[in-house]
């Protein structure tokens, strides 16, 4: 019965408060942005060469792209997954204001409850992919955004696992501290290693092992599949990871919210 | 009849803390029921419990015939509860708030849009409605807090310390809403409170709790009559009690005062006046009273509810998991 009334007012919840929060709302589009500028411009003008043959060298280093569209693809699944962790992260503030009692204390089932507020991060976070990609789009004119809808599939997998291991984190964390060292140790790693800014093919061993398990490997790969028509592994094997690593975050998520108490 | 809330030998413990120490209580239908107790004396431990936020380390708790750790689901729909700290949206506005409630507990459409401007309009909220709950003063979050609370029509309201921190004007309100509420709903409300006046003021019946124990229970007069009739308080130039004439009763306070349950203060103060003359005891200070719940307390525990110590700062309060 309350499961869709539940999970609906949860959406509803997370969006009005999108659209309230003005800092969060202008902070997140700015951030990918800067990424975009510096890197692509930093970056980009290290690539570029007048000579066609390290021109094609390069390009067949990003797999036929070149830089700004390898890295402006990249970051569209860059901004999931940043995203999607912090909003998830906000549980904490909703323990602290003491929000989550409210929730907890409803007759609402749990799950219905975690899993609408998750959905309805994911969809600002999805709106803030489509921004992303548009202006990737004008640095990047070989960008194709016929592939859109195919890349925002991608992104709404991990945007669900990732909110999901942020409302894992938050349930668990004990001071607000950790969740700094999560970002640092956890997540700043994970974003270098997943072929947002380079590929991965030349790596070490160990970073590759670390990437092999990132779930924002899969996302970026098969956003830019979708987006360019390249990609490192098969896309339907990227959805197929990315579905299941993400299913387990959002299964813990459930388990750990609807055993919640106040303690 | 059976009780609406039904406690039996409730423990609770955080660790080493044993925050509730086998408690039982009842209660009936459409009354209002008070835990009173100081600072740290595990009123909140066992109100979270009742409301299915904590489990119950021993002990058992049923709400409307429900037990709160196997049929968590019925008793939530049966409770409406004001916490003690805040728990509202602070980036949404009143009406958010309480839409946002309605649809957890299950209610929409015309039904929750008329029912919410029925409780904000009660809590002479309602054209406030459209402002952020951020630039509300506090006494307008612990009011716009009730109404949510009674928005689903509750069985069971649950207030714990309603007007903490609040002035007495809107102490005056709240304590208003809450006779209003049980006169037109037949509501069976359960709170807590530390003031000994909201107690008197507004329960039926009071649980006196201190330590994790209830150490008296009944009717205010019930309470009071465990004191005696009046009470008098003395300070001597040394410690001293003595029991005859119109003493009932004498200890000595861990203060140094002394208390004596007389029966009528006023035609006791004079003989014993007399009496400490002729003990060659020097009178410092004396006051009299007639019993107030605080005489109970003192009586029953040494000291006096209003400047009971406070306890240390609490851990950051966390969610945890159950184990
Ligand atoms: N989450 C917790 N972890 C550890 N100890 C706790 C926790 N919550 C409460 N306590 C301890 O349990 C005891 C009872 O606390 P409780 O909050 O139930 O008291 P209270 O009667 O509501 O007091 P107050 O008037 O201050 O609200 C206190 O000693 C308190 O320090
Ligand atoms: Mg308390």
């Amino acid at each position: 019965m309350g499961f869709a009334k539940a999970f609906g007012v949860m959406v509803y919840r997370q969006l009005k408060r999108f659209v309230k929060a003005r800092g969060r709302l202008i902070m997140t589009f700015v951030q990918p942005l800067i990424w975009i500028f510096f890197f692509g411009v930093g970056m980009g003008s290290v690539f570029s060469f007048s000579n066609p043959v390290a021109e094609s060298f390069i390009k067949q280093m990003f797999g036929g792209l070149d830089y700004m569209t390898y890295l402006t693809t990249g970051v569209v699944g860059m901004t999931v997954f940043l995203g999607s962790f912090i909003s998830g992260i906000t549980v904490l503030w909703d323990k602290q204001f003491g929000f989550l009692k409210e929730t907890l204390v409803a007759p609402a089932p749990r799950s219905a409850v975690i899993l609408g507020r998750a959905f309805g991060d994911t969809l600002v976070v999805l709106l803030q992919a489509t921004i992303i990609a548009l202006v990737a789009k004008a640095v990047a004119p070989s960008i194709n955004l016929l592939g859109l809808p195919g890349a925002l599939l991608y992104g709404f997998i991990l945007g669900m696992g990732l909110t999901s291991a942020g409302i894992v984190i938050s349930l668990r964390m004990t001071t607000p501290e950790s969740f700094q060292v999560v970002m640092n140790f956890v997540m700043m790693p994970l974003m270098f290693l997943s072929g947002v800014f380079y590929p991965l093919d030349r790596l070490p061993e160990w970073a590759k092992a670390i990437a092999t398990a990132n779930p924002l490997t899969y996302a970026v790969d098969g956003v830019r599949y979708w987006l360019t028509g390249v990609s490192m592994h098969d896309p339907l094997t990227d959805l197929a990871v990315l579905i299941g690593i993400s299913a387990v975050f959002i299964a813990l998520a459930v388990y750990e919210f609807s055993k919640a108490t106040i303690e | 009849m059976s009780d609406v809330v039904i406690v039996e030998e409730l423990v609770k413990r955080y660790g080493d803390v044993e925050a509730v120490r086998g408690i039982s209580f009842g209660i009936r239908k459409g009354e209002v029921f008070g835990l009173l107790g100081p600072n740290g004396a595990g009123k909140t431990t066992t109100i979270h419990v009742i409301a299915t936020l904590l489990r119950p380390t021993a002990g058992s708790v049923l709400v409307a015939g429900h037990d709160v750790v196997k049929e968590a689901a019925e008793v939530r729909k049966r409770i409406g509860i004001v916490f003690q700290d805040p728990s509202l949206d602070w980036a949404l506005t009143a009406w958010e708030n309480m839409y946002i409630h309605g649809l957890l507990y299950g209610l929409s459409g015309e039904g929750l849009n008329s029912r919410i401007r029925e409780v904000l309009e009660f809590v002479e909220l309602w054209e406030h409605a459209n402002r952020l709950v951020r630039y509300f003063s506090g006494g307008m979050r612990r009011r716009l807090e009730v109404a949510r609370a009674l928005l689903h029509s509750p069985e069971l309201l649950i207030l714990d310390e309603p007007t903490i921190g609040l002035d007495p004007h809107t102490r005056a309100r709240i304590w208003d809403y809450i006779r209003e509420v049980r006169k037109r709903e037949g509501m069976t409300i359960l709170l807590t409170t530390h003031y000994m006046d909201e107690a008197e003021e507004l329960c039926d019946r009071i649980a006196i709790m201190d330590h994790g124990k209830i150490i008296a229970e009944g009717t205010a007069d019930e309470l009071k009559s465990l004191v005696g009739s009046d009470v008098i308080i003395a300070r001597f130039d040394r410690p001293a009690c003595f029991q005859s004439g119109p003493v009932k009763e004498c200890r000595e306070l861990p203060d140094g005062r002394v208390e004596f349950v007389v029966e009528n203060a006023a035609k006791a103060l004079p003989q014993l006046f007399e009496m400490a003359r002729e003990a060659g005891l020097r009178i410092i200070e004396v006051s009299y009273r007639r019993p107030t719940l605080n005489e109970v307390f003192l009586h029953l525990t040494g000291r006096e509810l209003r400047d009971a110590p406070a306890e240390g700062p609490r851990p950051f309060a966390m969610m945890g998991r159950r184990r």
